[in-house]
């Protein structure tokens, strides 16, 4: 095995290992908390003892940690099935367990939240990188000048506008008070089902989302920029009677290239989790709204599956991301 | 019928009047069969569509109004008419026999699922036997395992029937086939209860009463795709989207009285998921002129639709109410815990009413001071206990004096108890759910409570698992936030409710209290009570039996807000269900 497989098989052996002592440590927590998940969904008879144990024998919370951990494992790769008799319900592999306040099996509902977010964190990446990357040249090549002061105020109002309200006036004025408003103001519709309304129904969540981290990237690469042209291989480009543009697209933007990567990859693990505001100010049925939902009603099942999941996103982003510097930079791989 | 996540709002009886906007009685003859009515929720999905799982009034309104056939339903009617029982999948409402021990209804004629075939007697009987699987079919109300005459587990007190689901060789379900029996024709069904049920006819207006055909029933799944007995069916469902209802071609209108001249759109449609602020917007600004609103109007946008007298200002005047729904609510006493007369009645007379209703909003939006655990809308239930406004020492900022008094009393009567409380270390605890409201209402609790000295200390729950905590009598604290409306016209599903130790609701505590037995006495005695009138009165006088030992601290007989687009006919507030009535909106 040469060098680099080598590398990326070490880099994916780790990877897993640490997907399993997430979903341990997930699982743990979660069998720690001061709930009795058998009594959280027996409704309103809550005080009837005899409906709270076969409600635990149905869920499979009679048997101890470990089986129930062993269980929840063997689930993902073979399913798993709920009950018994004629109301019994069987998850296929890979089963994160059912959810009985949703009734349905949690890999349904997160292989639906799933492609929302996705497309919601990619047209929100693209569209802040491009802003906030462009913005954050043009404030550093006319630094001190009015671009800049004007990139200095997006920054501000960027950073400091919550999501939430930003769509939300976005919601209000552009779709609700609008007369003709092309927005659509009943929420999400799949691509499948019809892709024009699909872009309409997605554009002002990506506006509002990419608004936010524009500004921040904006900001980041402002400084980037600023702080490689002090180098003194800039200098010395300078001194050679390079163009300023040579030198920003030859050598300080390549410089920058590395950290702006890193730091839009993790940025964009950490949406795929979930982007809670956005994703209820707007009405996409995503992850985030996944996950709130399931904390809000205490469903331990989506719970520990969003939990791991987003966990898992950003474990394996990381990997990507050490993979790709392997191929950038060789020293990586030692 | 509990005021919380798992089940919002229920029947209610009634005969006082609604305030009611005027102009808003256009009746149904001016209603369009055309068009299609929006309707917007931010839930992301129903709380239950199974007909033995559904439970809030609001629910049962809607299902019931475009769905879900029962033997017997509500009127279709504003104001106290409303709450009269008419026949609906019966000929008629109920023949009752055997001292209202065994109850009959036959089946109409033409009664049909969606798929056309004929609804039978057995249909009802298995959606009857769903309620006995608790363990799959949960939230639903639990009358028909309280009241069929079918044995319990002398050491569980369980039903020895577990329902259709059971695999259980043990299973009893030839007490079951006993307590409920079909007529050689399939279309008389006969129930046989373990005790005298004089409202029977009113119990059987739960959706849980109604008919499941055993083929399409698929336990936990039957949720998302209930088979229609209504005007409509079901077209698609999905949660966190919309759910689709188009007219159900195989329903008979001659079969079907009470909807036959009501089922006006074409199409109906919920959607789900929409945020707050911008579900309010949108009905603010009548952005969709056939949209109607599930959810009460946020409390920062009341003002732009109501006065201060609660009246709907001239924009809103055709399209928004503001009436009282079918709520009390109030501080549950542990008498457990407080056992002490006078220290309890002082907390009642400390007790900051008028802070606290106007960080709700008012009294005109809010509600009015209770003065006990039954709502003057109850008619023939309801007397005046008394307290709060009935009250010559009661104060709406609170009765200082009266209180210290009280306080003094206290000391003397129970001084292990005076002493925790007015300690400042120690207090007693107020479990209340964990909302910013919450937490400027405990504020003026602290304050007011402080100026007679007694310490209140603040448990805040999770609102997810907030009645999963104070229902353990184990973890509940001396008070405890809560608020309660009757399942039907009848105080026997309050009275019983809250202040036995069998009811569903027992956050009282107070089976210890040496007042109790002798209350228990009345209560057993008034629920086979077979005069109307009589058993009333009892309950009235029962309610004010619990005011007078304090085993509640009454809080509000609160009112709900509900608004609706421009181009929607036929609102009124449908009083037993606590919500508007439906099934008789229809598109200008």
């Amino acid at each position: 095995m040469n060098g680099i497989s080598a590398y990326i098989a070490r880099r994916l052996g780790i990877t897993l290992l640490i997907l399993l002592a997430v979903s341990f440590a997930v699982y743990v927590i979660f069998s720690l908390l001061p709930y009795d998940p058998a009594a959280l969904t027996c409704g309103k008879n809550c005080n009837d003892p005899g409906i709270i144990e076969a409600n635990r024998i149905r869920l499979g919370y009679d048997k101890p940690f470990w089986e129930q951990y062993w269980l929840f494992l063997s689930g993902l790769f073979v399913g798993r099935s709920f009950g018994t008799g004629a109301a019994a319900i069987f998850c296929p592999a890979p089963s994160f367990g059912y959810s009985f306040q949703q009734h349905a099996c949690v890999t349904n509902l997160l292989g639906d939240a799933l492609p929302v977010t996705i497309y919601l964190a990619v047209g929100a990446l693209i569209l802040w990188l491009i802003v906030g990357v462009g913005l954050g040249i043009i404030a550093a090549r006319f630094r001190g000048k009015i671009w800049d002061t004007l990139s200095t105020a997006f920054v501000l109002v960027g950073t400091s506008l919550p999501t939430f309200l930003t769509g939300l006036m976005l919601i209000i004025f552009l779709v609700i008070k609008l007369d003709g408003s092309p927005f659509p103001s009943d929420g999400y519709t799949a691509p499948e089902e019809d892709f024009g309304q699909f872009l309409l129904s997605m554009i002002l969540p990506w506006v509002t989302l990419a608004f936010a981290f524009a500004a921040i990237y904006t900001r980041f690469v402002r400084s980037q920029i600023l702080e490689i042209s002090t180098e003194d291989y800039i200098r010395t480009a300078k001194a050679k009677g390079l163009s300023d543009g040579r030198i920003l697209g030859k050598h300080t933007l390549r410089a920058a290239l590395a950290p702006i990567v890193t730091m839009a990859g993790l940025d964009f693990a950490g949406l795929l989790g979930g982007a809670i505001l956005t994703e209820a100010v707007f009405n996409l049925p995503g992850m985030g709204r996944l996950s709130l939902k399931a904390v809000v009603d205490i469903d331990l099942p989506v719970i520990v599956a969003t939990t791991i999941l987003a966990a898992a996103i950003v474990v394996v982003m990381n990997m990507i991301l050490d993979i790709a510097y392997a191929f950038i930079d060789p020293r990586v791989r030692v | 019928m509990l005021k919380g996540k798992k089940t919002l709002k229920v029947a209610l009886a009634a005969i006082a009047a609604t305030t009611l906007a005027s102009g808003l009685l256009t009746g149904c003859s001016s209603g369009a069969s055309a068009g299609t009515i929006t309707y917007l929720t931010n839930q992301d999905a129903w709380t239950h569509a199974d007909p033995q799982r559904n439970y809030t009034g609001r629910d049962i309104a809607w299902f019931g109004s475009y769905l879900n056939r029962t033997l017997t339903a509500y009127d279709r009617a504003p104001g106290a008419a409303g709450s009269a029982v008419v026949p609906d999948m019966a000929t008629d409402t109920g023949r009752a026999s055997n001292d209202n021990k065994t109850w009959e209804f036959t089946l109409r004629d033409g009664v049909t699922f969606e798929d056309g075939s004929a609804v039978t007697c057995e249909d009802i009987k298995y959606g009857v036997s769903r309620t006995f699987a608790t363990d799959v079919i949960t939230d639903g109300p639990t009358y028909a395992i309280g009241m069929l005459d079918i044995p319990t587990d002398p050491a569980t007190g369980a039903s020895t029937y577990k329902g259709p689901y059971s695999t259980d060789a043990t299973n009893d379900v030839a007490s079951f086939d006993k307590a409920i029996t079909c007529s050689a024709d399939h279309k008389t069904i006969t129930f046989n209860l373990k005790r005298s049920v004089g409202d029977f006819n009113y119990t059987v207006t739960y959706l849980s009463f109604g008919p499941v055909p055993k083929a399409k029933d698929t336990g936990d799944q039957y949720d998302l795709s209930p088979v229609s007995t209504g005007p409509y069916k079901i077209k698609s469902y999905k949660a966190k989207d919309q759910m689709v209802l188009v007219r159900n071609d195989k329903w008979k209108a001659d079969s079907d009285p009470l909807r036959a001249k009501r089922a006006f759109p074409d199409k109906i449609v919920v959607k789900f998921g929409v945020a707050a602020e911008v579900l309010d917007q949108t009905l603010l600004t009548d952005k969709n002129k056939t949209a109607v609103s599930l959810d009460a109007l946020q409390p920062t946008n009341l003002t732009a639709v109501f006065d201060a007298d609660g009246n709907p200002v001239k924009k809103y005047a055709d399209r928004a109410i503001n009436v009282y729904d079918p709520y009390v609510t109030y501080a549950a006493v542990n008498v457990k815990k407080l056992n002490c007369l006078p220290l309890r009645k002082a907390i009642y007379y400390a007790k900051d009413f008028k802070g606290l209703i106007t960080l709700s909003g008012g009294q005109a939006l809010a509600g009015d001071p209770a003065d006990g655990a039954i709502k003057p809308l109850m008619g023939l239930d309801y007397a005046k206990t008394g307290l709060a406004e009935g009250d010559k020492d009661w104060k709406p900022e609170g009765n200082v004096e009266k209180a210290k008094a009280l306080m003094d009393e206290a000391k003397t009567a129970c001084p292990e108890l005076y002493a925790r409380a007015t300690d400042p270390a120690r207090g007693i605890t107020y479990d209340t759910r964990d909302t910013e409201v919450a937490k400027k209402a405990a504020a003026i609790w602290i304050a007011a409570l402080a100026r007679v000295g007694i310490t209140i200390k603040f448990n805040f729950i999770e609102s997810g698992k907030y009645y999963a905590v104070v229902l353990d009598a184990t973890k509940q604290g001396d008070l405890s936030a809560a608020g309660w409306a009757p399942d039907w016209a009848n105080a026997s599903t309050v009275i019983p409710e809250l202040f036995t130790q069998e009811g569903g609701f027992p956050m009282s505590q107070n089976w210890d209290d040496p007042a109790y037995p002798a209350f228990k006495e009345r209560v057993v005695a008034n629920l086979s009570q077979a005069d109307r009138k009589k058993q009333g009165a009892e309950w009235a006088a029962l309610n004010q039996y619990a005011m007078d030992q304090q085993w509640i601290i009454p809080g509000v007989f609160s009112k709900t807000q509900e608004i609706w687009g421009s181009k929607i006919g036929g609102a009124f507030f449908w009083e037993p269900q606590g919500s508007l009535s439906f099934g008789d909106l229809y598109t200008k």
